[in-house]
């Protein structure tokens, strides 16, 4: 067949009515109305696209900023003026007192007093500076200052009641101490063993006990084992031992545990000792002895037939469903209906398609323009097609025409 | 101004218009830019011409619909860029074979311009606006088989009647190579008609 000696027409053939239709809407979708006046040229002057949107006089509009909330996500506007009026402002995070005496900071706490009177007048003295000579030449000083003002104030001596005084302060002091073991901040009344700074301290107790409820706060680092610390107390605190002691078995209640032990209602298993065997040893123990077994009962298995083994294995085999001859296999190419034969048969006609002379150059754009000439020459007298193939397929770009 | 006058104004510009041969229709796009007569002018000279392009490169009635109905909103918004450096009809057409390429991507990202397709011959069977002619059934089925570049010129040059030099402006390609494709869209064709025979 001769494609372009015989023409063949389109193959398809859309009636007036429909481009009237699309008309019709593709007018409606850009907003053109051809019969109305307004469609005049001038007027559709203003339904053109123009390039600079049209500019909103903003002036009078109260610009509102929107606030969100972080848990509903809602936006809400913002109103200025009753914002102002609103604020709050939040006073910076106090703290009076805390009835649990693990959360309190002690290193937060200043060396010096609160000079209040409801509290206790606390005075840090840290772990290192009873280990440390300068510091404790310092302690010493601070102290010795204050022997003097006892020396001077001194009415009390140590008498009966002063040990009572100062023993129950020990106690609390004891107690603290107890308590702060467990939040790893050792707060005791300590004494260094030696007999002056134990004098010192001692000082201390009965100038707070005279003067002001002082409480000294000895600081010790989390390093300090409860033991070390007791070493530390106990020459300090020997000769008032059995008092605290004492005091301490008063004061604190021992409670007794109505409860049953957890291990009352136990299985007698669970009671058991454990083995010394490891528990692994009797697993592999068991393996082995499974391994063993199945070894054994295989070599004393009378041997099988040959026939009754490819028995077996036949019946092992996954039985073949045969489908049935009469129905038809349709084959599952892309190929549309009514082409399918048309491949073969256009591979057949294949030889007999004589390919033209073109030949491709791609870079035709830098060829120069002599070639460029030649070539052409050669196209013109139909002895051979360039193919120059240079990016068809590039996005439309409006300007370019 | 009263309605009759402007509507009399109306139809002596749109008659105006439509006495207007393409190039002068082109200078009055590029010298008084779009308007609403000059836009249904062109929408009515070339609307048949892109939705039967659309239509034998998209092969449905719909894709070929969205196509021309895109290519006219284009014309319509990009009209003042239109410099009067190529035919309009030319520049309508480049809009429409774009439009066209970009809904088959849209169809099928993957798709390879340089390989046929023949699955879209089953958009051809039982479709609307069908002329009902075997034998340009079967040529449009046929190009279904031929590389999408080769399919497009061939379309252009075969049922639109546009020059290589139209169709060089339209596909940005060298007329020798459109010669080429042309000539190897038409041996095969014919192969493909003689066996559909």
């Amino acid at each position: 067949m001769d494609l372009e000696n015989e023409k063949i027409g389109p193959a398809y053939n859309a009636p007036e009515s429909y481009f009237k239709e699309s008309e019709s809407r593709l007018l409606q979708r850009l907003g053109i109305d051809i019969n109305s006046p307004e469609a005049s040229a001038p007027k559709i002057e203003a339904i053109k696209p123009v390039e600079v949107l049209m500019k909103v006089d903003t002036s009078g509009i109260q610009k509102r900023a929107r606030k969100q909330d972080p848990l509903t996500s809602k936006s809400v506007g913002v109103d200025k003026d009753v914002d102002s009026v609103g604020k709050v402002e939040i006073a910076p995070l106090t703290f009076t007192t805390n009835e649990n005496p693990e959360w309190v900071n002690f290193s937060a706490i200043s060396e010096e007093t609160t000079g209040l009177g409801d509290s206790l007048n606390i005075t840090k003295v840290t772990y290192g500076d009873l280990l440390n000579p300068v510091v404790v030449s310092v302690q010493i000083e601070s102290v010795e200052s204050e022997i003097a003002t006892i020396e001077e104030l001194s009415t009390f001596t140590e008498s009966e009641e002063f040990v009572e005084d100062e023993a129950a302060l020990t106690v609390i002091g004891i107690e603290t101490a107890i308590e702060e073991v467990v939040a790893e901040e050792v707060v005791l009344e300590t004494e260094v063993g030696e007999p002056q700074e134990g004098f010192v301290v001692e000082s201390i107790i009965e100038e707070e006990s005279i003067t002001s409820e002082s409480i000294v706060v000895h600081e010790v680092p989390e390093s300090v084992g409860l033991d070390e610390l007791e070493s530390y107390i106990a020459p300090i605190n020997a000769p008032k031992a059995p008092i605290i002691e004492e005091v301490i078995l008063e004061e604190v209640p021992q409670t007794i545990n109505l409860e049953a032990p957890p291990t009352a209602f136990a299985p007698i298993a669970g009671r058991q000792k454990e083995s010394a065997t490891p528990g692994w040893l009797g697993i592999a123990a068991s393996l082995a002895a499974i391994v063993a077994a199945y070894f054994i009962w295989n070599a004393i298995q009378p041997p099988k037939a040959e026939e009754a083994m490819a028995t077996e294995l036949q019946q092992d085999e996954p039985t073949l469903i045969e489908s049935p001859l009469d129905e038809p296999i349709s084959p599952k190419d892309t190929i549309p209906d009514g082409l399918q034969l048309v491949e073969p048969l256009i591979m057949g006609e294949m030889p007999k398609y004589k390919e033209p002379n073109v030949y491709t150059i791609i870079d035709a754009k830098e060829m120069p323009p002599r070639t460029k000439r030649a070539l052409q020459d050669l196209e013109d007298n139909g002895l051979a097609t360039f193919d120059m193939e240079d990016e068809m397929f590039e996005e439309l770009d409006f300007e370019s025409l | 101004m009263s309605v009759d006058t402007a509507n009399a104004k109306n139809m002596s510009e749109t008659q105006r218009l439509q006495n207007l041969s393409e190039d002068e229709l082109s200078v009055e796009l590029v010298s008084s830019g779009v308007t609403a007569s000059l836009f249904v002018e062109i929408l009515r000279r070339y609307q048949q011409q892109i939705y039967y392009h659309c239509r034998n490169l998209l092969l449905s009635h719909d894709d070929a619909d969205d196509a021309a109905q895109n290519t006219f909103i284009k014309v319509w918004q990009n009209a003042n860029q239109f410099k009067g450096d190529s035919r309009l009809r030319t520049w309508v057409y480049r809009i429409a074979t774009n439009e066209s390429i970009n809904l088959i991507r849209k169809r099928k990202p993957t798709i390879d311009f340089d390989e046929a397709q023949p699955e879209m011959a089953d958009l051809i069977t039982e479709d609307l606006y069908l002329s009902g002619d075997d034998i340009a059934l079967k040529l449009q089925k046929a190009l279904c088989y031929l590389p999408f570049k080769q399919k497009l010129v061939f379309t252009l040059r075969y049922f639109e009647d546009l020059s290589y030099a139209e169709i060089a402006v339209l596909t940005s390609t060298s007329e020798g190579a459109l010669k080429a494709s042309y000539h190897h869209a038409v041996k095969k064709l014919e192969i493909y008609l003689s066996v559909l025979r």
